[in-house]
């Protein structure tokens, strides 16, 4: 019996180390009143890659705040890499961020410096050796194509290298969770199929990835497991394996 | 490229090279803290001058005052107590007297001027011979002049007074002491009249600066959100605006010296002519080296301080 009880433990800590994200009956409720998500609940193991998607104002934007501290859970508890981050302290939120990489719809970029040092900020921040930095920098850059555009300004760039630059910037510090909010919003079909091969190229070697997304034939066309939101509840978890195109 | 095995947290890095990281850290802030000052040279010039100006002014107060204490003391080791004999007061009688004066343990020396030689002074002077020649006696006295020992209070010296105007023969003792003691207190209220200001005008450049950081803080909110995204603390947000404080109070530090160095410049000449009238004893003197040395510091940390309390609180609500 002992036996038993001891192996079921031992069994909820695996499952639990296993899944990088754990939402248990996440509630917000923002002071204006409105209820973002109501009693959310969903696991995403380490290195799935998973769609949110659901109408505007369905919570998908929300739950990617919720993950990245901006905004906390008014009930519930949430757990990321196997911290609740319901009970973690303000002080701890940068550390945390620094272990997840965010690209957001509008990319968010420092208007006023290079693209090697927009890529570079997260290095400087976590203090990594300047040869290091220069090193991963360009690593990035390559993975996303933009090498030869280290020196220049983002506003020379298009929209969709400037969402590429993004990307470069949340993946340098080579963090195990990407969230990515509407990465694809302001681009053109094929510049977003490109934007979604990077992540899945990203998912291939081991990084879990999240995306928020309303682009239903992209979504389609990607085939990942996809989380449907509507009015801050989930209606549907669709796995990879039953996505049509 | 990014290989699994090879993943490397950046956290566990930075406790490796603790030392080596902060001190990148700190330049990224600096050279962020440049950018930021010459992104608005207007701005920065005009936060620069007001400081530097508002700091000028106690430092040149300072500056009049410790040359006229200087003055008021150079003046006091001349101070002497001048006793004027009665007319009639033979040239025996007064060196009886300086001889008596002399023995006091509170007396320093004793001079004697007599009548010929306060003649001879007068007519040195312009517009009295003539006037002098026309007289057929010489009308003034035997003149001792007494000067205390050094360590005498005004107490002492006025019993001193009292004590020669007692003597026979003394006709008028005259002591300029009382106008010594009177600048003494007048220079003791500048003095914390300079200080006062000093306190207010710092108070004011601790206000220009803060509030210049809180413009440039409000014109970066964008900048400070993405980095707070990417995981940067607080203090790696607050590092640019905190060393642009220090900036703008090293060079607001600075234009306060140069503007006291130039007022002193301009007031050299007619100091000099001031001072030829009396003798040639007298110096401008400058503020000391030190002393001008520590403005620009003070300065400086006064900018950090004002940019600290507005960081403290415009930081406080960003996520």
């Amino acid at each position: 019996m002992e036996d038993a009880a001891g192996r079921g433990m031992l069994a909820f800590f695996a499952a639990d180390a296993a899944h990088v994200i754990r939402f248990d009956q996440v509630s917000k409720r923002y002071t204006t009143g409105q209820e973002a998500l109501a009693g959310l609940s969903f696991h995403v193991d380490a290195g799935e890659m998973v769609f949110i998607t659901g109408h505007s104002g369905a919570g998908k934007s929300t739950l990617l705040k919720l993950l990245a501290m901006i905004e906390r859970p008014t009930r519930g508890s949430l757990t990321v890499n196997g911290r609740n981050l319901s009970s973690a302290s303000r002080r701890s939120i940068p550390r945390h961020r620094r272990q997840i990489g965010m690209v957001f719809q509008d990319h968010r970029l420092l208007m006023d410096r290079s693209v090697f040092d927009n890529v570079a900020l997260p290095l400087v921040i976590a203090g990594i050796a300047p040869a290091e930095r220069a090193r991963r920098v360009r690593a990035a850059l390559e993975k996303v194509g933009l090498l030869a555009y280290e020196k220049l300004a983002p506003v020379m760039l298009s929209a969709g290298e400037q969402q590429r630059v993004g990307i470069a910037r949340a993946i340098v510090a080579k963090p195990a969770l990407i969230i990515a909010d509407e990465p694809t919003g302001n681009l053109d079909p094929n510049l977003a199929a490109e934007i979604m091969d990077l992540f899945d190229q990203f998912q291939r070697i081991g990084t879990t990835v999240l995306v928020a997304s309303h682009d239903l034939m992209l979504i389609k066309r990607t085939r990942k497991r996809v989380l449907v939101l509507d009015h801050g509840r989930l209606v549907d978890d669709v796995p990879a394996t039953e996505v049509t195109a | 490229m990014i290989e699994r095995g090879k993943r490397q947290r950046g956290v566990a890095r930075t406790r490796a090279r603790p030392f080596a990281s902060w001190l990148e850290q700190h330049g990224w802030g600096l050279m962020a803290s440049v950018r930021r000052l010459g992104a608005r040279p207007m701005g920065t010039l005009m936060t620069v001058s007001v400081m530097g100006f508002a700091l000028a002014l106690p430092l040149t107060f300072a500056l009049l005052l410790g040359n006229l204490q200087h003055f008021g003391a150079t003046l006091g080791q001349t101070q002497a107590i001048s006793v004027f004999m009665q007319p009639g007061v033979k040239d025996q009688a007064a060196q009886e007297l300086a001889g008596v004066v002399r023995a006091r343990s509170d007396v320093a020396s004793v001079g004697m001027r007599t009548p010929k030689q306060g003649m001879a002074e007068l007519a040195a002077m312009q517009g009295f011979g003539d006037a002098l020649k026309s007289l057929d006696y010489n009308p003034l006295p035997y003149v001792l002049v007494v000067h205390p020992a050094g360590s005498l209070d005004t107490g002492r010296i006025r019993q001193l007074v009292g004590w020669l105007h007692a003597r026979p023969g003394v006709d008028l003792v005259q002591d300029d002491g009382a106008w010594r003691s009177r600048l003494q207190a007048l220079l003791d209220v500048a003095r914390r009249a300079v200080l006062m200001l000093a306190a207010l005008l710092a108070t004011a450049a601790l206000l220009v600066v803060g509030n210049s950081v809180r413009l440039d803080i409000q014109g970066r909110a964008e900048e400070i959100a993405v980095l707070r995204l990417v995981g940067a603390s607080a203090s790696f947000v607050r590092r640019p605006y905190l060393y642009a404080g220090l900036w703008y109070g090293l060079a607001g530090g600075l234009v306060a010296v140069l503007l006291t160095m130039l007022l002193e410049w301009a007031l050299a000449g007619p100091v000099e002519r001031l001072v030829a009238s009396y003798g040639g004893q007298l110096q401008l003197a400058g503020l000391p080296v030190w002393q001008l040395a520590l403005v620009p510091a003070l300065a400086a940390l006064l900018g950090w301080l004002g940019a600290r309390l507005v960081c403290a609180r415009q930081l406080r609500r960003t996520v």
